[in-house]
Formats: C-alpha cells, sequence, structure tokens
C-alpha cells in the first residue's frame, strides 16, 4: 500500500473550504431539529388529544427508515412539489436552483427531530411531578413553570444523548453528496475521483471527522457542566 | 375567612373524599389528623387544585369557587392566597435556597428583585438559614430543606399555609427544628391547615383539630376537647394507638 502523502495534505487544504458547509448543514439541521424536536416531546408528554398521536406517527415513520432513503425521498420529492406550486401561484423562481444543501439541512432536521423527541420527552418524564406543583402552588402559571424550572432541570438529564444525536447527524451529513453538496466528504469523493487516490482523501475527512466529532463532544460537555451546576453535593 | 363545602373526589371508582367541609378562621391552626389513607393528602391537594375535586366549593374571602370547574383565573387567584408545605419538600431543584424563596415573590407576584431577596433573606434568617441563602437543595439536610420550604411559603404572605405531613419524610432528629419553626409561625398568628402524625403539635399548637377517617370528617373541635374528650369511638381508637407514649387524659 502506498500512501502519497503530499497528495493527501494537497487534498486536505482543498477539503478545508468543505468545513464550513459541513458545519453549517449540522448547525441548520440543529435549528430545525431542536424546537420540533421539543415540540413533538411536549405534545406526547402532556398527551395532546389526536395530535400526540400524529407526533408518535411521524416519530416512528422517520426513525424507522433508513436516512439514504430519506434522502433519496426528499431530494426526488421537494423539487418536483415546489415547482409544482411555482408554476401554480406564478412565481418568478427556479424549483431547480434551490442550493441542495437546503435540502440536506431539511433532512437531517426533520430526522434528528426524531431522535431529539425521544430525547426530550424521557428528559421531561425524569424531572419529579412535585416540581411542577411546587410551582403552581407559589404561583406559576404553566409556561412559567416549563421555562424556570422543568426545562432547565431536563436539560441537565438530556444534555448527553444530546451530545450523542448530534454527533450522530454531524457524521451522517457526510451522506449530503448524495445530493452533491459540496461538504467535506463532497470534495473528498470529488478530488479523489480525478486521480484515483481514493485512499489519501478519504483518510482526510477521516480525520476531520474526528476532529470535529471531538469539538462537538468538548462543546457539550462544557455546556452540561454549566447546566449541571447545581447537581454539587455538599 | 376560609368556608369549604362538601368536598368528593373519586380515583377510578374508588371514593376517596366522601363530603368534606371546614371553616378555617383568620389565625385559626387547624390539625387535621386521620389514618393513613383517609384522604388527608387529597383534601388538601384539592384545596389548591394540585388534584381536580369531582364536587364542592370553597368561599375564600366571600368569593366563591367552584372547586371542580374552576377557571384559570380562578385557580390562580386561590393559588396566590395560599401556600404548600409538601411532605418531601419539593424545593426547586435547579434553585438556591433564596431563589427557592423569590421565584413566588419576583415571577408570579412581580416584586422587584430587590425587594423580594430582601423578604427572602429575612424568611430565610427566621427559618435559622441565614447562612445557606447560596445553597442548592442537594447541598442541605432534609431538615433544612423543609425549612426552605416553609420560607418559600410564609414569604409570599399568603392567607393561608397547606401543610401536608411536613415532618413525615424527616430523621427523627430534624423533626424537632422543622416544628419549632411551625410553632413559631403558629404563635404568630399565621392561619394554618397541618396534615400530620405529630400529636404533640396538634395539641400544642393548634386551636382546632380535625380527625378524618374513611374519607370523612369523624370528629372536630377544640384541641383540649378532641384530646382530652374525645366523643366517638373511632377517635379513641386512634388516640390510643398514636398517644401510647403521653399520659393522655382520656
Ligand atoms: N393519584 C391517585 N390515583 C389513585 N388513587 C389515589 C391517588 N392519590 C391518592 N389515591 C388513593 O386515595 C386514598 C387517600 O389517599 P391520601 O394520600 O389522600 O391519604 P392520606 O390520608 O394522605 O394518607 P397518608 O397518611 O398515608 O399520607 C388512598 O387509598 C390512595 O391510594
Ligand atoms: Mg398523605
Amino acid at each position: 500500500m502506498n500512501l502519497d502523502i503530499s497528495f493527501a495534505f494537497e487534498t486536505l487544504i482543498q477539503i478545508i473550504p468543505g468545513i464550513p458547509v459541513t458545519l453549517g448543514m449540522a448547525l441548520g439541521a440543529l435549528l430545525i431539529a431542536v424546537p420540533l424536536g421539543f415540540l413533538l416531546a411536549l405534545i406526547r408528554v402532556n398527551k395532546i388529544f389526536i395530535i400526540d398521536k400524529l407526533a408518535a406517527l411521524y416519530v416512528s415513520f422517520v426513525r424507522g427508515t433508513p436516512v439514504v432513503v430519506q434522502i433519496f425521498l426528499i431530494y426526488s420529492a421537494l423539487p418536483a412539489i415546489l415547482n409544482q406550486m411555482i408554476e401554480a401561484n406564478g412565481w418568478q423562481l427556479d424549483a431547480y436552483s434551490v442550493p441542495p444543501v437546503l435540502y440536506a439541512i431539511l433532512v437531517f432536521g426533520f430526522n434528528t427531530s426524531t431522535h431529539l423527541s425521544e430525547i426530550f420527552r424521557s428528559a421531561l418524564l425524569s424531572v419529579p411531578k412535585g416540581q411542577k406543583e411546587a410551582a403552581y402552588t407559589v404561583g406559576l402559571n404553566a409556561f412559567q413553570a416549563y421555562r424556570r424550572i422543568i426545562i432547565p432541570q431536563a436539560l441537565a438529564v438530556a444534555a448527553p444523548s444530546m451530545c450523542t444525536a448530534s454527533m450522530n447527524m454531524l457524521k451522517n451529513t457526510s451522506l449530503a453528496y448524495m445530493m452533491a453538496v459540496m461538504d467535506i466528504t463532497g470534495r473528498a469523493k470529488a478530488l479523489a475521483g480525478v486521480g484515483y487516490q481514493y485512499l489519501e482523501a478519504y483518510l482526510d475527512i477521516f480525520v476531520m471527522y474526528l476532529i470535529l466529532c471531538l469539538c462537538v463532544e468538548k462543546l457539550f460537555q462544557i455546556w452540561e457542566k454549566r447546566l449541571l451546576h447545581y447537581k454539587i453535593t455538599a | 375567612m376560609i368556608t369549604i363545602d362538601n368536598v368528593k373526589k373519586s380515583f377510578q371508582g374508588n371514593e376517596v373524599l366522601k363530603g368534606i367541609s371546614l371553616t378555617i378562621e383568620k389565625n385559626d391552626v387547624v390539625a387535621i389528623l386521620g389514618p393513613s389513607g383517609s384522604g388527608k393528602t387529597t383534601f388538601l391537594r384539592c384545596i389548591n387544585f394540585l388534584e381536580k375535586a369531582d364536587e364542592g366549593k370553597i368561599v375564600f374571602d366571600g368569593i366563591e369557587t367552584d372547586l371542580s370547574k374552576a377557571s384559570k383565573k380562578e385557580i390562580a387567584a386561590i393559588r396566590k392566597k395560599t401556600a404548600f408545605v409538601f411532605q418531601n419538600y419539593n424545593l426547586f431543584q435547579n434553585k438556591t435556597a433564596l431563589e427557592n424563596v423569590t421565584e413566588g415573590l419576583i415571577i408570579a407576584r412581580k416584586v422587584p428583585k430587590a425587594e423580594a431577596e430582601k423578604i427572602a433573606k429575612e424568611a430565610l434568617d427566621k427559618v435559622g438559614l441565614s447562612e445557606r441563602y447560596d445553597y442548592y437543595p442537594s447541598q442541605l439536610s432534609g431538615g433544612q430543606q423543609q425549612r426552605v420550604g416553609i420560607a418559600r411559603a410564609f414569604a409570599v404572605n399568603p392567607e393561608v399555609i397547606l401543610f401536608d405531613e411536613p415532618t413525615s419524610a424527616l430523621d427523627p432528629e430534624l423533626i424537632g427544628e422543622v416544628l419549632g419553626v411551625m410553632k413559631k409561625l403558629a404563635k404568630e398568628g399565621t392561619t394554618m391547615v397541618v396534615v400530620t402524625h405529630e400529636m404533640s403539635f396538634a395539641r400544642d399548637a393548634a386551636t382546632k383539630v380535625v380527625f378524618m377517617a374513611d374519607g370523612k370528617i369523624v370528629e372536630e373541635g377544640t384541641s383540649k376537647e378532641f384530646f382530652t374528650h374525645p366523643k366517638e369511638e373511632r377517635t379513641r381508637q386512634f388516640l390510643r394507638r398514636y398517644l401510647n407514649d403521653y399520659d393522655y387524659l382520656i
């Protein structure tokens, strides 16, 4: 096995511009996944009539299918749907000029929202009922009780699993090359294809994902420490 | 000041409260006694809407509210006039002792922060926790936590404080410090309803004693009447079991 170190280094430099794309995708997806996942969890924890069944259905659909299939589906269906809407409304838009990274963000956002909803759900349920009751008795309303008492405690419980879910999602964004997104994987594949030097390029992104994931883990650890400040024991 | 009328509550067809009525005057200290499972906790929870009664009403300062179908506004109004002390303290785990007390003042009653902190510090001083303002519940003993719970209750200056067995989760050596605080409040004229198994508290600090069994009030009277001349056989049996450590005067 011959490793071309200088090629590996050159490609590494050329892959670097893909890092903001990878991180941007992950961040964009989180911006969808966190609020949506939280909403789904709230709906299910509070057993809101009918909607909770729909939420459960959505979660099992998304969780029960491979990301790759979700990518195929969204990437082929969404532009067509968008196109029909554009034609029907006479908008001055081209459905096929929408940057694919946006579709990727949607797929990973929806996908991660289901994992997060499960995480938030069990975290919310882990906060003892007495916390909410005490909040009510001191005069807080339901919204205030959630925001000030229940959610901070639930987040402290959820943080480690949120970290895992976020890291999984970051790694999954490597599938975005299937939608022609030029993230680090997309770049690596393109560069490697030129001289058939796959191994070097893949080693580059192997290390990059590793470093990115370690950074994410570290960030979550810092956040978790702050969330858990109240659990210090005497 | 408060009249509670005919409270009924069932859990899955099991009738736990079979029509409880109670009148509480200002400065009253009402002790509710009764065997386990008689519905004492459920009754207190119904007054504060932690549990929805099937039937019954409460007249609070002349304002009548249906306990089975009160509006959010009515519930909020009654909760602002009452405070609750839980058996297992239920301090906000993510808040310090001081923040536990200020929460109801700042958020629910819109008291400015500086003033709320002053009130909270006074309340914590009163329960002997002037050294523990910034401790989290996980850093406090059970007795200290319950004293914070009591400070949190009286700091909002409620018209009545409801206590649900405030000492029964405590180690015996910690009960005294909590009862001491409660007796102090009673002496100052705080209106209190106290579910308890502490006969000494009921005898010495209560102005009125209510004995509940099987979801009904069996007997009620002044503390003196109740402990010296119980009328009902059921009450005598109960007292015999609980007071055999004492020189009781039946
Ligand atoms: N949420 C609930 N669901 C079903 N049954 C309940 C519920 N809460 C209370 N009960 C039942 O109601 C009855 C009265 O309970 P409650 O807690 O009010 O009694 P208590 O007088 O406070 O007893 P203790 O002295 O043991 O605290 C019990 O038989 C209990 O099992
Ligand atoms: Mg009880």
